[in-house]
């Protein structure tokens, strides 16, 4: 496993577009949206929070894009298949590390931005707190389906797990809201912990046999 | 045993002979009542006290909406037995199921939409229930395309149906929904736990539309499978025999 | 000593049977040539007797589960992005990374090694990954075709090296179409 997340760390470093550009592009999204409005006309600390949101989803399905794509297409899933006989392990160190080194990152980028927007500073580690879980979440949902479409396309991969991250989001927003009113955090936090630890352990083992059907 | 017991009665052979005595019944049935309810519906049940006549569309959008979640949690018990124990006629029915499901949910969405501009004042509304609906339909469509994707038909059959077992998890979603958020949406007009919140004359040609939507989806499916199954399993002795 | 046993391995794809009721053993020392022509299986057979792809029927039994193989098939399993040196350090550590070091050298990869794998030629690249068979200890050996690409002096390295690693007691599975020069069990999959 420590192996795994090593050389899983070392090659996402390696390629630096894959990791720095969801970043870019978060920083971009969330300059650019005010830019385009008239801000006199509109309240923005109360929606700004919905632009963090969808630039989240959007970055992270960008970051996992082509997760798996890379192992299929130059034979490392069945090198890595002999040695582990499923890919349980590499599932979670790839997701493991893909949140710790995307994941956490665009998650400060949006606690900042909000901060930036009229959120109280006592609220930035909430705020920092909820994108990160959503993260997970999302990072786990898109993953698998990048497991599920490996090489055919962007379009299978959005239609296999668009659905399982709108409900992600719908809970984002409502968590977002307990930050604005100061009501129910801490249930909606413990919820969003317990779901993240429940897909984390069973994710991999679904993306695991996606990734065996592939390589059979 | 219960291996064996699966095994005997789901041979793509033995489904197709089985279908064939029973499709004649199930489609007249389903047409008769679906006609029944629907005649009774539209032209002879009672007007809303507060919706007049635009109600009568719950004779479409209901069977509708009902038979896209049922569809769907019947393409999941498929799933299940072509994962587990590795029933080919499972993955054949949920090929077959899915269009037909798509189709309903877009039925009951496009119902819906059409139901909401007398009722509401507006065609769409971003609550809960109508967006999961949606989300439902991007699942089928998921579904259908991830299939279309490979050659490796084997390959297809099983990442089909890896699919249709975690998008299961969207349909109590749909069902909690209602609670989570508060919605334009009414609240369940039929209730399993008895108890309804409409009068008897418009119930009944409801239960009836139901009841024959299902019987026409069920001879829709049949039709579809039964294609599809000769298409794969055309290399076999018994097609020639059959056909 | 046995290390693996195929039992009445039968294989169709889409409808298209490839291979019936095949069965054999391999046994450490000893090589086993799978010839064919093309789209006869052989690629399919190999990937079948690692476990990798589910044959249709039929069996393929391990002497024992954690059996140490080392593969490489038509996809060299090298990533481009990074450097012969970044690639390898990523496979060994230690003692064998030592060792792939010196076949770097022996294969004269050592003035490309800080160049991006996907720069160098098919046949550089094709040394890389034989590199990973090379400097791993294993039981097992099973390659595809592994002579395709290589030049003359490569591929009698490669030759001396499979020889020397079957008088070790390494099992040994190829598939080629030329000869490997190695006394070998000959299994034919026809057309």
């Amino acid at each position: 496993m420590v192996r795994l997340i090593k050389s899983e760390i070392f090659k996402l470093l390696k390629k630096l577009k894959s990791w720095l550009g969801p970043l870019l592009i978060m920083i971009l999204v969330l300059i650019a949206f005010p830019l385009s409005i008239d801000i006199s006309q509109f309240d923005l600390d109360k929606f700004y929070f919905s632009i963090i949101v969808v630039s989240i989803l959007m970055t992270s399905f960008v970051a996992t894009e082509g997760m798996f794509e890379e192992d299929f297409e130059d034979g490392s899933l069945e090198q890595e298949f002999l040695l582990e006989k499923d890919f349980y392990k590499l599932a979670l160190a790839k997701i493991f590390v893909f949140v710790f080194l995307i994941g956490i990152p665009l998650a400060l980028i949006g606690a900042i931005f909000s901060f930036a927007n009229g959120v109280a500073f006592n609220s930035f580690a909430k705020v920092f707190l909820i994108l990160s879980l959503s993260n997970l979440l999302l990072f786990n949902v898109f993953a698998f389906g990048n497991a599920l479409s490996i090489n055919k396309g962007a379009m299978l991969g959005v239609l296999s797990s668009l659905p399982l991250a709108l409900p992600v989001i719908i809970l984002l927003g409502s968590s977002i809201r307990t930050i604005q009113y100061g009501d129910g955090f801490i249930s909606i936090i413990a919820l969003m912990i317990g779901i993240g630890l429940l897909m984390s352990a069973l994710m991999p083992l679904i993306i695991s046999a996606a990734l065996k059907t592939h390589i059979d | 045993m219960i291996s064996a017991f699966i095994h005997k009665f789901s041979s793509p052979k033995s489904y197709v002979r089985l279908t064939e005595k029973l499709y004649p019944f199930f489609i007249v049935l389903g047409v008769s009542l679906l006609t029944l309810g629907w005649i009774w519906g539209l032209l002879f049940a009672p007007q809303d006290a507060v919706q007049g006549n635009s109600y009568r569309i719950i004779f479409l959008h209901v069977p509708s909406v009902i038979f896209a979640e049922l569809i769907y949690f019947f393409m999941a018990i498929c799933a299940l037995m072509h994962l587990v124990w590795r029933v080919k006629l499972a993955a054949y029915l949920i090929k077959a199921a899915a269009p037909i499901g798509a189709m309903i949910t877009f039925l009951g969405l496009f119902s819906g939409s059409i139901w909401g501009i007398p009722t509401w004042g507006t065609w769409w509304q971003w609550d809960a229930r109508i967006t999961s609906t949606l989300i439902l339909f991007i699942m089928y469509l998921g579904v259908i395309t991830l299939h279309g994707s490979f050659s490796n038909l084997i390959k297809a059959d099983r990442l089909m149906s890896i699919l249709v077992i975690i998008g299961v998890i969207n349909i109590p979603i749909i069902k909690k929904s209602v609670d989570w958020w508060s919605t334009l949406h009414q609240p369940a007009s039929i209730s399993i736990s008895g108890g309804s919140s409409i009068d008897p004359s418009m119930l009944y040609p409801l239960l009836i539309s139901i009841i024959g939507l299902g019987f026409t989806l069920i001879s829709l499916g049949i039709l579809s499978s039964r294609s599809y199954i000769f298409t794969r399993e055309k290399n076999k002795k018994w097609i020639a025999e059959h056909v | 000593m046995k290390l693996l046993s195929a039992q009445n391995i039968t294989h169709s794809i889409n409808d298209a049977k490839l291979f019936y009721n095949l069965s054999f053993d391999i046994n450490s020392a000893e090589a086993l040539h799978i010839r064919g022509g093309n789209g006869s299986g052989k690629s399919t057979l190999l990937r079948i007797i690692l476990g990798i792809t589910t044959p249709s029927k039929g069996l393929v039994e391990l002497i024992k589960p954690d059996l140490k193989i080392s593969y490489l098939g038509h996809k060299n399993a090298v990533k481009s992005y990074l450097t012969p040196l970044e690639n390898l350090e990523l496979l060994f550590h230690d003692a064998e990374l030592k060792h792939a070091f010196k076949w770097l050298d022996q294969f004269g990869l050592t003035n490309v090694q800080d160049e991006l794998t996907a720069n160098l030629s098919f046949g550089q690249q094709k040394k890389l990954a034989l590199i990973r068979v090379m400097a791993q200890s294993s039981e097992l050996i099973v390659l595809d075709e592994p002579f395709v690409g290589l030049d003359q002096a490569t591929a009698d390295q490669l030759k001396n090296f499979l020889a020397e690693k079957l008088s070790e007691g390494v099992g040994l599975i190829l598939t080629s179409h030329i000869d490997p020069m190695i006394e070998c069990i000959e299994l034919d999959l026809g057309v």
